[in-house]
């Protein structure tokens, strides 16, 4: 990663004819033309707005959740009280508690099913990976762009199934399926729809790892060594390993589970002579490695983002990139910790200490992430303001990893609150506040267009209060011993619930002032420059919105993807941006036009 | 070891009384057990340890962004983007940091989890959705306590304290978990295999004792137990902590811990022998059948008691037949050989769960619930072979009913 000379980008001159937004012709030619687009711009965009409504739909189940545990369910002389979902959908009073409880046990797996399956797998690897990764390695498309199109068919095709089980009833096991629950509860085909749609979407997610790994080998522009290549593409690149080596088991898995639900083979339910136990080894030897494709694409937005908002070389490039790799291969090690309550002293042990082992690189990212923005020169708008809150929410989320680690404080917080403080402090915290960021990184590579950034500051900062009210109170209810999936409660949590329902619905505020955001730019946006931030990866060599080929000219690369301190970014006039004064003789690529 | 002395800084740093409010905070009161403190004491030091990381890591960024914010036309100066000695340290230093936290957790879960070779052993099976105890002496606890969970009230289990318990569990359908928050400890329930918890309760203070007599009883809104009056006592919540559907958040049970002579003294009288069938029945209907049948008429997963003995049941093969003894014995048994129109097939066989003691008590408490059942004969003409020997109305168990 020397600071060598410059790079060559497009060499200016092209006349304009359009970029990858531009319509081909009428309404319906444009509607085939995305339909059958094998653009990766384009699938990304797609995958972005499905991802984007699937949160949507993820969070109105959140927050029934929320709203039905505001209040415990009560009877007292035979009048029910303290169902909320259930008196918003019927005018008599419920007989018994079980029909509002299955309601709550609905929404709650619909919540995990969706906000997983189909929000934070995808998320990252799918919307901005598509977009982001050929642009990134300098080239025209991913290694292969038809499997990309068929991989998002797919994930439309899995989803579709998810969506048909939701509206026969939906289901109630939870979003891990166990056994032998889910071989046995009611909804037999509701059950078998929606584990057959998330083994569909996993095919999905197989399809797109193979190709980002082949693409990140085959097809980085000359000149960029393995070293020169941007952190995200270090992370999706680690991400799509997982992906590929990890998915088939829970392909097996869930087919298992359809096999014993259907045609009865008795491998997980004890009563046809199956073990329970074994379902949860499988189940979680993928689902574990898939926590790290939700985090470690996050994080290489994070390492992109802070390095250039900060005009600073990123800390540790070599470190963080291996970090990324280390986290892929210990996760594979880890996942009897979802279990400590169901294995043995020994197996406990073991995969206690592994469990430890993923503290480490996680530690080294952070350290390297806050070093970085030392002598930085820190921008203050929304990527960095979602870069700050990340830092803040996802270091919570790792210390909080620690208890859960932890045997002995572990066997008392397993299944409980805390448990659903932690992940999602890791995986909203996290993953979401991470996209959030980079999608206001690269939205005006995306779409062309500014967005109102006071604005936006003031949806992060209130994203950021709502989510800390809704999950910091949920630490203190676990520890206090409140179990997870829970209809109703003791009376003394009830405080505790209200605070976190308040805060849940400021999360609502906050999404809704991003999505005003969203709609303002698109429509009525500033035109947005093609590098905005002034990055120097070759993205931002690219127009924005990218030409239908990213790039005029094969770009080639002289120099590292964060050479702040040597390379004027592509695009900027050296005169708006000065090198530092010990640098004596500055490079600039060549700008366009 | 090391955490209580992790707990012990807090307390030096803060003053007991802060630590005090601490594990208010954290747990409400302090963990009922010894091994149980333990945990909380390392809990707290792992709360210091995070405050301690969070606060360095978050002021150094703070500090950097306010420091090294943009100011136009001045640019980043040059400075390293690597220092190896000092990212050998920040690799190290957690390493040895979690590999202590590590040990201490592991030794803590070693004391809190294995039982000692002298503890007493009790049998816990947990189903759809309730808990079971069978005391040492094979008495089942049949005690039940009303509680602000749900609608309904839950076990009681009478435990004696100083005295190492282990609770030999298994469940009856699909995977429960067995938490005692107080005495920070879990374990999960299999249908196919045992597990077991451990733990040693400390002896209740004194704050509480059960009631002297009926007036006493009254006052404190406590049923009067003879056996068990003016002894101190300490009540525990204990929840379903695995997923297991409907009302898994109702599965929960109270355990009561009393001193060890009194508990003695109790469970020597306590089981289901010299109870009237009806007794039992009602006993049984409210550990294993409650959850799912109103004996008042009301809706619920399964049809209600209320009357049903003796009516006709309309069958969803289309077929009916008349609601006698080897009818619900047939039902407790073999539970979906029959399913009553408009219900599901929800109900877990009860076969080598429920003696015939007990399945007779149920009857005789159904006939009890039941309008049918003292007007005519319930198995009067001849749909059963057992019919003859057992006339309806009495008592007398009807033996040989369901072969």
């Amino acid at each position: 990663m020397s600071a060598a000379s410059h790079a060559t980008g497009h060499a200016g001159g092209h006349a304009h004819h359009g970029n990858y937004l531009t319509p081909k012709g009428g309404f319906w030619t444009t509607v085939k033309d995305w339909a059958t687009t094998v653009d990766h711009k384009k699938i990304g965009i797609m995958y972005l707005f499905a991802i984007l409504f699937m949160f949507f739909l993820g969070g109105v189940m959140a927050l029934a959740v929320r709203a039905e545990l505001w209040e415990p369910v009560r009877q007292e002389g035979g009048q029910i009280s303290g169902q909320m979902l259930y008196s918003m959908f019927n005018s008599e009073p419920a007989t018994s508690i079980a029909e509002g409880n299955n309601n709550y046990n609905r929404v709650f797996t619909l919540h995990g099913a969706i906000m997983v399956f189909m929000v934070i797998v995808p998320s990252i690897p799918a919307s901005l990976g598509n977009f982001l990764l050929p642009l990134m390695l300098g080239a025209k498309d991913v290694a292969f762009p038809r499997l990309n199109l068929l991989s998002w068919y797919i994930y439309l095709f899995g989803s579709f199934f998810a969506v048909i089980s939701l509206v026969m009833g939906g289901v109630d096991t939870g979003w891990t399926f166990y056994t032998p629950y889910s071989t046995t509860t009611e909804g037999y085909w509701r059950v078998v729809l929606m584990v057959l749609g998330a083994f569909i979407l996993g095919f999905s997610s197989i399809l797109t790892g193979l190709n980002f790994i082949v693409t990140v080998h085959k097809l980085r522009a000359p000149g960029m060594g393995w070293f020169d290549m941007p952190l995200f593409v270090w992370a999706i690149y680690s991400s799509a390993i997982i992906q590929v080596l990890a998915t088939p088991v829970i392909g097996i898995t869930l087919l298992l589970l359809i096999m014993e639900r259907v045609f009865r083979i008795g491998i997980f339910d004890p009563a046809l002579g199956g073990d329970p136990v074994l379902y949860q080894h499988f189940f979680w030897f993928y689902s574990h490695p898939v926590v790290y494709v939700m985090i470690l694409p996050g994080m290489g937005i994070i390492s992109d983002v802070i390095a250039v908002q900060s005009h600073k070389r990123i800390f540790g490039y070599r470190a963080i990139a291996f970090a990324s790799l280390g986290i892929a291969a210990v996760s594979f090690l880890v996942w009897g910790h979802h279990m400590f309550t169901s294995m043995s002293e020994l197996a406990a042990m073991v995969f206690s200490a592994l469990t430890f082992l993923v503290a480490i690189p996680t530690a080294v990212k952070v350290f390297n992430w806050i070093m970085t923005l030392y002598k930085g020169s820190i921008a203050f708008n929304t990527p960095m303001v979602y870069t700050l809150i990340f830092l803040v929410l996802f270091s919570i989320g790792g210390l909080t990893g620690l208890p859960l680690g932890t045997l002995a404080t572990d066997v008392h917080l397993h299944d409980s609150y805390f448990v659903v403080a932690h992940f999602h402090y890791v995986m909203m915290g996290g993953t979401i506040m991470a996209l959030m960021a980079g999608l206001h990184h690269w939205w005006p590579k995306f779409f062309g267009k500014m967005y109102n950034e006071p604005m936006a500051i003031v949806g992060a900062l209130l994203v950021f209060v709502g989510f800390n009210i809704t999950f910091f109170t949920q630490f203190f209810l676990g520890s206090q011993g409140m179990p997870r999936r829970y209809a109703s409660y003791v009376d003394e949590f009830q405080f505790l619930h209200q605070v976190s329902t308040v805060g849940s619905f400021l999360l609502l505020v906050g999404f809704l002032v991003h999505l005003g955001v969203f709609i303002h730019s698109l429509v009525a946006g500033k035109t947005a420059p093609a590098n905005p931030w002034g990055g120097l990866t070759l993205e931002w060599l690219a127009d924005s919105p990218p030409d239908e080929h990213n790039f005029h000219h094969e770009p080639i690369v002289k120099h590292g993807p964060y050479d702040f301190d040597a390379v004027v970014p592509p695009h900027w006039d050296p005169a708006d941006y000065p090198l530092p004064a010990d640098v004596t003789k500055p490079h600039n690529v060549v700008k366009a036009h | 070891m090391i955490a209580s002395l992790m707990s012990g800084m807090s307390g030096v740093l803060l003053g007991q009384g802060e630590t005090d409010l601490l594990t208010r905070w954290f747990f409400r009161t302090p963990a009922a057990t010894d091994a149980g403190r333990h945990t909380d004491a390392l809990y707290i030091g792992l709360w210091w340890f995070c405050v301690f990381w969070f606060v360095f890591l978050m002021a150094l960024m703070a500090y950097f962004v306010v420091r090294y914010r943009r100011r136009k036309g001045v640019p980043a100066p040059v400075s390293a983007s690597h220092n190896t000695p000092l990212e050998i340290a920040w690799t190290i230093i957690p390493t040895i940091l979690v590999g202590v936290i590590f040990f201490l957790g592991f030794d803590g879960y070693m004391n809190k989890m294995v039982a000692p070779g002298n503890a007493v052993e009790m049998r816990i099976t947990g189903f759809k959705w309730s808990w079971k105890l069978e005391y040492p002496n094979g008495a089942e606890a049949t005690d039940r306590t009303t509680t602000p969970v749900g609608f309904r009230d839950v076990p009681l289990f009478y435990m004696p304290a100083e005295v190492p318990i282990k609770f030999r569990m298994n469940s009856q359908d699909v995977m429960h978990a067995f938490w005692i928050p107080d005495f920070r400890i879990k374990m999960d329930l299999l249908p196919n295999r045992y597990t077991s918890l451990y733990f040693q309760a400390e002896a209740p203070d004194g704050a509480n004792v059960l009631p002297t007599s009926a007036e006493d009883a009254a006052a404190k809104n406590l049923p009067f137990n003879e056996s068990l009056a003016g002894v101190p006592y300490t009540d525990h919540w204990v929840f379903c902590a695995e997923y297991c559907g409907t009302e898994h958040s109702e599965m929960a049970a109270v355990i009561r811990v009393i001193p060890e002579d009194a508990f003695n003294k109790w469970v020597a009288t306590a089981g289901i022998g010299n109870l009237e069938p009806v007794q039992i029945g009602e006993i049984v209907y409210k550990q294993n059948c409650q959850a799912c049948h109103s004996v008042d008429g009301g809706a619920n997963t399964g049809p209600t008691w209320k009357d049903l003995y003796g009516s006709q049941r309309q069958f969803v093969d289309g077929t009916s037949a008349v609601a006698d003894e080897n009818y619900i014995r047939e039902s407790i048994l073999y539970p979906s050989r029959q399913l009553v129109q408009g219900y599901g097939n929800n109900m877990t066989s009860f076969a080598g769960v429920l003696s015939d003691k007990q399945i007779d008590g149920v009857i005789a408490y159904m006939k009890s619930l039941s309008v049918n059942a003292p007007a005519e004969p319930a198995a009067g003409e001849g749909d059963g072979e057992g019919a003859g020997e057992a006339p309806a109305g009495t008592d007398a168990p009807a033996e040989g009913g369901g072969q």
